[in-house]
């Protein structure tokens, strides 16, 4: 779509492209139009109006965790193929702080975290989740961990749609004990309660067994 | 900020950042999205307002732009290639938005449907005061913005708001300067007219 020539001259004038003579020029021209001076304020007023309402910078919510996000995807983008979770880390399971059984029903996703205490004193909240197991292939868990908030978020990518009477909840795990005699570990919460059993399948992954009812 | 800005000093220029990158070096990387991630966050924001989905593209844009970091030639500035990137990303997300049809990208937002001289509201109460009227104008120029198309909304955000030059909107985009002052033309008159009555009551 083409714009009369006399148009771009405005723009440019407003966008200050001219050079000094052909300012100059122009100048004289919305003297002599009282009617191209209406318009060129008018574009003046909008063009200032625009720059106040719509900064050229905005603060980006959580802007750390936006950059940290950032290296998580390259990290994985470097690791090919993707790291599956080794056997190993089955003893980690033994100091398991956190799970959430949300695949106890229809959604069928369970996800553990091992976290590991780094020298906080009793009853502290300097924990850091150290590695994640996700049963489901499809799911992919991540966390990030922010020192100011005291707190750590777990994300689930590609979890299935839950309905919306579903309950989720979490468990506080502070200790495991584990049955040698029937190779399965129960998880007990702050006050001692069994909250979950969990044991090994056939290629040493861990799986949940039990756990108490939803609270 | 224009895209030709010379680094702070201090700052590790852009080029050089570049090239580590392409070497394989995140760390660079993370300079360059903490350079950068705030003006992509605004770009995105405005041209879609909503600000989950704002940051969202915006990492999809700094993903996207590392996996194609390789290719990169360097002949024209960082941002406005990432720039590039990032109106991509954006373009593609609305348009999958306006295929599925949710509403929030259909057609009367991007035909031009807008008669000359019409009002877009009807005329208000001024505000009592002048924060007031800033406010009610900033969220008159939001969703005026939110009516243009987003060949429109690229022009007036590139011009207005990142303050670039004829020539670097034009390698943004890429097109031609004709193109440049054509659309710019257009959307500045699709937004006077959107907002006509905001600067009429100002008269």
């Amino acid at each position: 779509m083409k714009t009369p020539p006399e148009d771009h001259d405005l723009l440019r004038w407003l966008d200050g492209e001219m050079s000094a003579a052909e300012r100059e020029r122009f100048d004289a021209r919305l003297a002599a139009d009282p009617a191209l001076k209406a318009e060129a304020g008018m574009m003046q007023r909008l063009s200032a109006d625009l720059r106040t309402h719509l900064p050229a910078e905005l603060p980006v919510p959580y802007g750390d965790f936006f950059n940290s996000q950032i290296q998580r995807r390259l990290s994985q983008e470097q690791e090919q193929p993707a790291q599956v979770p080794a056997a190993a880390g089955w003893l980690g399971w033994l100091r398991l702080q956190w799970l959430a059984p949300l695949g106890l029903a229809a959604v069928v996703i369970a996800a553990g975290l091992t976290t590991l205490k780094q020298g906080a004193p009793a009853g502290g909240s300097d924990t850091y989740v150290h590695s994640i197991y996700v049963p489901n292939t499809a799911v992919h868990a991540s966390t990030y961990h922010s020192m100011d908030a005291k707190a750590t978020v777990l994300m689930l990518d590609g979890l299935e749609e839950m309905p919306a009477d579903r309950k989720i909840v979490g468990f506080n795990i502070t200790r495991g004990e584990m049955d040698e005699a029937v190779a399965a570990t129960t998880l007990f919460d702050a006050e001692d309660n069994a909250v979950a059993v969990i044991s090994k399948d056939a290629r040493s992954q861990p799986v949940l067994l039990t756990s108490s009812p939803a609270r | 900020m224009p895209a030709s800005t010379a680094p702070e000093p201090g700052e590790v220029p852009d080029i050089d950042l570049v090239k580590r990158c392409q070497a394989g070096d995140t760390r660079a990387f993370d300079v360059l999205v903490s350079r950068y991630k705030g003006r992509i966050y605004a770009m995105t924001y405005h041209m879609i307002q909503n600000e989950t989905e704002a940051w969202d593209l915006s990492q999809e844009a700094f993903i996207k732009a590392w996996r194609a970091l390789p290719s990169f030639k360097m002949d024209s500035a960082f941002y406005t290639w990432l720039y590039r990137i990032t109106h991509n990303v954006v373009y593609d997300w609305l348009r999958k938005k306006k295929i599925q049809g949710d509403g929030e990208f259909d057609d009367s937002r991007t035909e031009h449907r807008i008669a000359a001289g019409a009002e877009a509201v009807p005329h208000g109460d001024q505000a009592p005061d002048t924060a007031l009227k800033n406010a009610e104008l900033g969220r008159r120029i939001q969703q005026a913005i939110a009516k243009l198309s987003p060949e429109h909304q690229q022009i007036i955000l590139l011009r207005e708001v990142e303050g670039l030059a004829y020539e670097e909107i034009a390698a943004a985009i890429p097109c031609s300067l004709g193109t440049v002052m054509s659309r710019l033309f257009y959307a500045r008159k699709k937004l006077q007219e959107l907002l006509k009555d905001c600067y009429e009551n100002a008269a």
